[in-house]
C-alpha cells in the first residue's frame, strides 16, 4: 500500500550495513571500483547479472507490486543513495533518487510544513542570547537542501536595489567583473541622471585593479571585508559570502596597500 | 459548473459569445445584442439607458461568482460588467496572459494573482520554475494607472518589479505578498518610500532577502496613511528607533506585526505608543540580553496589554520566554484570533492562559500544548471556527504529543468548527469519525499523519473509515487533505460523497489507478488536485480526460505516469497546458532510458496556450 519511487533496488545484503553505517562510510572512501560495483543500486539480486541501472528504472515502472519488500529495501536505499552521492559536494545534497522512498529517512517535502517551521526545535533551545538566535535563522534556510547555483548578494554604493549573482556561472574574475558592469550600469545611470537617462551610461570598469571609479569588494565567511581578485578564483568562490561595489575613494589606505588578511595568507 | 474565476468565465464567454474576433457582418444573422466593434451608432436610446442603469446596479455587485454569472447574460451585460469590475482574482497566473486581462477589464483597482501550486512550498518544485510578477506589473502599469491594491500569492517578485509598481501607480494603497520570494529589503524600501498613499504593507510568510537596507527609515516623514504593517517573516534586524517613530506618526495604524528582532522591551515601547492596535505581532516576546538579570525595573507588560482595549488578534511569540506569557492575560477575553504556532508552550503554561479566551475563533499552535492543551481549548473556546496544530518536531518518528484524543476533545467542545489542519503521529478512525459527527459545519478538513502509510494505531486498519465518515457527514466540505494508510476504498468514498470538494490533497495513499479514477469520476466540483507519491498511473490519469478543462490544475509527482499518456492529454485538450519536469532543475539532459517516466506533472487550463517563459527543465507537451 505504498507509493512507489522511481528507483528501487533489491540488495538485501546492504541490510547488514545499516548497523555499521559509519564504518561503511569510511570503507566507501577506500573502495575500489569492484566493490563499488557490488554495492551499486540495482534491481537484480546481489551477484546477479550486471544489468544496466537505467534499464532497471524502466522495469520498475512495470513491476511495482511487491510492496512489502520495498519497506525493508528503502531504508537501505536511502543510506546507499546518500553515500553514493557525488563526493565532491561538501554540503548535504541528496541525489534525486533518494526522494522516492517511504521508509525511515528524510523525504523531500514531508511532512508538509514550510521551511520556516522546520527548525523550531533547535532555535527554541537557545533562548539565552539574541545573537545565538540570530544564527539559527540562517540555518533555517540551509537545512533544506537546495540544488541551485551559488548565489551571492551584490550591492553597489548609491544604488538602492541589490542583485544576486550566480558565481558558478563564471569561470574567473574577468567574467564576474563584466557581469557586474552589465548588472549595474543601467541602474547607476538611472540614479545619477535624474532626468531619466539617455542610454546606458558609462561602463563600469577597473573594478579589480583599483583604477576605476569603483572597486569590487567582498565579505568572506569570517566576516572580513576584502578586495576581490587576490586569491585564486576557486578559493574566492568557496569563501565569499556577499559582494559589494564601493567607490574606490572609500577604500582605506590599509586595504589598498595590501596590509590585509590576504597578504598574510599569501605569506 | 466548477469554480467561476476569471479564466473559466472568460473561456466560456469566448466560446458562447465569440467576442474575439469581431463578428463579420456577412454571414451572421442579426442578433438581439450589439457588437462592441459596431461602427454604426446604437440603434435606439433605450439600450444606452439600460446600460447606464446596469452599470449603476452592477457597481454594488462584489462577489466574483455573481459577476461571472452576470457576464454571461448577453454581450451588453458582459461589457458593462467588464467595465465595472474593480477587483479581479486570477487563481493561476498562467491561465491567461496579462494582455488579455487588460483587454477585458478596463477599470481595475485591485488585483489578486496566484502563481505556483501549493506543493512548491515544500520544495517539490525546482527553483526558477516561473510565476513571475514582472509581465503583470509591466502590463498593468500601463493599463491601470489607478490601481490601488495588489495581492500576490506564491509569485516570484523582484526588487525591480516592486520599483516599477511603486513608480507606476500614484494612488497605490495596499500591497500584500503571501508566500512570495525573489525580492529583498531594497524592494520593500522602494515601496515604502514611493507609495505615498500606502495603507497596507503586509509581508506574510515570504522570503525576503537581507539587502542591509534600512527600509523602515524609507517611509516618508510626516503623518502616514498606514493601517497595516506586517513584516514578521523578514529575517533581518530592523532599525527600531525608526519603527518607533513610524508608529508614532501613523495614527491610523491598526495592525502591526513585527519580526523576531523586536524584543519584549521594544514591543512595550510600541504598544504604549499605539494602544489603538487591533492586531499585534509580538516579535520575539523575550527579553533582550542587556536587560536580563540586571535588576533594572522591568516595564509593566500587563499594563501595556491592558491599555490596548481594541486588541483582538495576537501572533508572534517567536522566541517566547514563557514567564512573560501571562502578561497577555488582560486581553485574553477580547481575543478572537491567537497564533502561538512559533512558540513551544507546554500544557502547564498554556492552560491558565487559554482559560480566559472565550471568544477565540481562530487558533494556531504547536503540538507542544499536547492533548491536554487541546482539551483546555475544547473546554473554553466554544466559538472556535478554525484550528491549526503544527508539529514542533516535524519528523516522522518524533514523539507525537497530540493524537486522536485531542482531536476528539476538540470535536466535542468546539461544535462550530469549520476548518482544521492537524499534524500528528498517530490517529484513529474513531476520533476522525467523532469529528465528522460533532462538527457538521466543517468546510476544511486537513489531517496530516506524519508517519507515511500509518494505519489506525489502535485497530491496525487503514484510515479509510475515518475519512469516509468525514465526506459522508460533513456535507459542506470543500477542502480535504488525507494521510495515513489508505486503500482505494477511501477514494471511492471520497469520489462518491465529496460532492462539494474543490481542493483535494493526497500523499502516499491508495493502491492502484482505481483510486484516481474514483476521484475523477466522482467529486463533481473538483478544481484543484494535488497528489504525490501515490501509485496512480496512466489509466487513472486518462480517466479524467473529460474533467481537465473544468479544473484549475492537477499536480501529480512521483506517481506512475509515463510521457505517453501526458502527451495524449495534451493532444486531446488544447486548452490544457501540460508541463512535465523533474525535481532537479539540472536534469536538463534527460536520461535516455528513463525518458518515459514523468516525475512531476503539472497541468492547468489556459486561455492563451503554453507560456513563453518556461525554463529549460520544463517540457510542455
Amino acid at each position: 500500500m505504498e507509493g512507489c519511487p522511481r528507483n528501487r533496488e533489491t540488495c538485501p545484503k546492504l541490510l547488514d550495513l545499516i548497523h555499521q553505517e559509519r564504518k561503511w562510510y569510511h570503507d566507501e572512501e577506500k573502495n575500489n571500483a569492484d566493490q563499488e560495483k557490488k554495492l551499486e543500486l540495482r534491481l537484480a539480486p546481489p551477484g546477479g547479472d550486471e544489468e544496466d541501472g537505467s534499464a532497471m528504472k524502466k522495469k520498475n515502472i512495470d513491476t511495482r507490486n511487491n510492496i512489502k519488500k520495498e519497506a525493508e529495501e528503502k531504508s537501505i536505499f536511502n543510506l546507499s543513495g546518500n553515500h553514493f552521492s557525488s563526493s565532491n559536494k561538501t554540503t548535504y545534497a541528496p541525489p534525486h533518487i533518494s526522494h522516492k522512498r517511504t521508509a525511515p529517512g528524510p523525504v523531500v517535502g514531508w511532512p508538509p510544513v514550510r521551511s520556516f517551521r522546520k527548525n523550531l526545535a533547535s532555535s527554541s533551545s537557545s533562548k539565552l542570547g539574541n545573537d545565538q538566535i540570530n544564527k539559527s535563522g540562517d540555518e533555517e534556510k540551509q537545512v533544506q537542501p537546495k540544488r541551485e547555483g551559488m548565489f551571492v548578494k551584490i550591492n553597489m554604493d548609491s544604488v538602492p536595489i541589490g542583485r544576486k549573482v550566480d558565481l558558478n556561472a563564471y569561470s574567473g574574475y574577468e567574467q564576474l567583473s563584466f557581469a557586474v558592469d552589465k548588472l549595474f550600469r543601467g541602474l547607476l545611470a538611472a540614479q545619477r541622471d535624474a532626468s531619466g537617462g539617455e542610454g546606458e551610461g558609462k561602463p563600469i570598469i577597473g573594478l579589480l585593479d583599483g583604477k576605476g571609479e569603483f572597486t569590487l569588494t567582498y565579505e568572506d565567511n569570517e566576516g572580513d571585508k576584502m578586495l576581490v581578485g587576490d586569491v585564486p578564483w576557486q578559493m574566492f568562490v568557496s569563501s565569499v559570502k556577499r559582494l559589494r561595489v564601493i567607490k574606490s575613494s572609500e577604500i582605506s589606505s590599509a586595504l589598498r596597500f595590501g596590509c590585509s588578511k590576504q597578504d598574510k595568507m599569501k605569506n | 459548473m466548477a469554480e467561476e474565476d476569471l479564466s473559466e468565465m472568460a473561456k466560456d464567454v469566448e466560446l458562447h459569445l465569440k467576442l474575439d474576433p469581431p463578428l463579420s457582418a456577412n454571414n451572421k444573422p442579426s442578433r438581439s445584442f450589439k457588437t462592441s466593434s459596431s461602427s454604426s451608432p446604437p440603434p435606439c436610446d433605450t439600450s444606452h439607458v439600460l446600460e447606464n442603469v446596469l452599470e449603476n446596479v452592477l457597481k454594488f455587485l462584489e462577489s466574483r461568482r455573481d459577476r461571472n454569472a452576470v457576464s454571461l447574460v448577453c454581450r451588453s451585460w458582459y461589457r458593462v460588467e467588464a467595465q465595472t469590475r474593480s477587483e479581479v482574482f486570477i487563481g493561476n497566473c498562467y491561465s491567461l496572459s496579462p494582455a488579455r486581462l487588460a483587454r477585458r477589464f478596463t477599470r481595475v483597482r485591485s488585483l489578486f494573482l496566484k502563481g505556483k501550486p501549493r506543493f512548491a512550498d515544500f520544495n517539490l518544485m525546482p527553483p526558477d520554475w516561473g510565476a513571475r510578477f514582472a509581465p503583470w506589473v509591466a502590463v498593468t502599469a500601463k493599463a491601470y494607472p489607478w490601481l490601488e491594491k495588489v495581492t500576490l500569492k506564491r509569485m516570484f517578485v523582484t526588487d525591480d518589479d516592486l520599483a516599477l509598481l511603486a513608480a507606476s501607480f500614484p494612488g497605490f494603497k495596499e500591497l500584500v505578498l503571501l508566500c512570495c520570494e525573489g525580492f529583498g529589503t531594497s524592494g520593500v524600501a522602494v515601496v515604502a518610500n514611493k507609495c505615498r498613499q500606502l495603507k497596507v504593507l503586509d509581508l506574510i510568510e515570504s522570503e525576503v532577502t537581507d539587502d542591509e537596507v534600512d527600509w523602515i527609515s524609507c517611509f516618508p516623514e510626516g503623518e502616514t496613511h498606514l493601517e497595516s504593517l506586517s513584516f514578521d517573516c523578514v529575517e533581518s534586524p530592523i532599525n527600531f528607533k525608526a519603527l518607533e517613530r513610524l508608529v508614532v506618526r501613523s495614527p491610523f495604524l491598526k495592525k502591526l506585526r513585527t519580526n523576531r528582532f523586536v524584543s519584549l522591551e521594544e514591543l512595550h515601547r510600541l504598544m504604549v505608543r499605539a494602544p489603538q492596535l487591533t492586531s499585534l505581532g509580538t516579535g520575539s516576546f523575550s527579553s533582550s540580553t542587556e536587560n536580563a538579570g540586571q535588576g533594572e525595573q522591568e516595564p509593566d507588560y500587563a499594563s501595556a496589554f491592558r491599555a490596548c482595549r481594541s486588541l483582538v488578534c495576537l501572533s508572534g511569540f517567536r522566541e517566547l520566554a514563557a514567564e512573560y506569557l501571562p502578561a497577555i492575560s488582560p486581553v485574553c477575553a477580547n481575543l478572537t484570533s491567537i497564533n502561538f504556532s512559533y512558540a513551544n508552550i507546554s500544557p502547564d503554561v498554556f492552560r491558565p492562559i487559554i482559560r480566559n479566551c472565550h471568544n477565540v475563533r481562530v487558533f494556531w499552535a504547536l503540538d507542544s500544548i499536547c492533548d491536554e492543551g487541546l482539551q483546555a481549548v475544547a473546554a473554553t473556546c466554544k466559538e472556535l471556527r478554525e484550528l491549526r496544530i503544527f508539529p514542533f518536531d516535524p519528523s516522522e518518528d518524533s514523539e507525537g504529543p497530540v493524537s486522536g484524543l485531542g482531536l476528539q476533545a476538540i470535536s466535542e467542545g468546539c461544535r462550530k468548527l469549520e476548518s482544521i489542519l492537524y499534524f500528528c503521529q498517530r490517529m484513529t478512525n474513531v476520533a476522525v469519525t467523532a469529528m465528522s459527527e460533532n462538527c457538521p459545519q466543517l468546510t476544511v478538513f486537513r489531517l496530516c499523519i506524519m508517519g507515511r502509510h500509518r494505519p489506525d494505531h489502535v485497530t491496525g486498519k487503514p484510515m479509510d473509515d475515518g475519512f469516509g465518515a468525514i465526506v459522508k457527514n460533513c456535507k459542506k466540505l470543500t477542502r480535504l487533505a488525507v494521510s495515513g494508510l489508505l486503500t482505494d476504498k477511501a477514494f471511492s468514498l471520497i469520489g462518491e460523497y465529496g460532492k462539494l470538494i474543490r481542493t483535494l490533497s493526497v500523499a502516499f495513499a491508495g493502491d492502484s489507478d482505481m483510486g484516481l479514477r474514483y476521484i475523477l469520476e466522482g467529486c463533481p466540483k473538483l478544481e484543484k488536485l494535488e497528489i504525490r507519491d501515490s501509485p496512480f498511473g496512466d489509466a487513472g490519469l486518462r480517466s479524467g480526460m473529460h474533467r481537465y478543462n473544468d479544473m484549475r490544475f492537477v499536480w501529480m509527482s512521483s506517481c506512475r505516469l509515463s510521457r505517453g499518456s501526458c502527451s495524449d492529454i495534451a493532444r486531446a485538450l488544447p486548452s490544457v497546458v501540460v508541463e512535465v519536469f523533474g525535481s532537479d532543475d539540472d536534469d536538463v539532459d534527460v536520461d535516455e532510458d528513463n525518458a518515459d517516466y514523468v516525475e512531476i506533472l503539472y497541468m492547468y487550463r489556459s486561455l492563451d496556450g503554453p507560456r513563453k517563459d518556461a525554463p529549460k527543465f520544463v517540457t510542455i507537451l
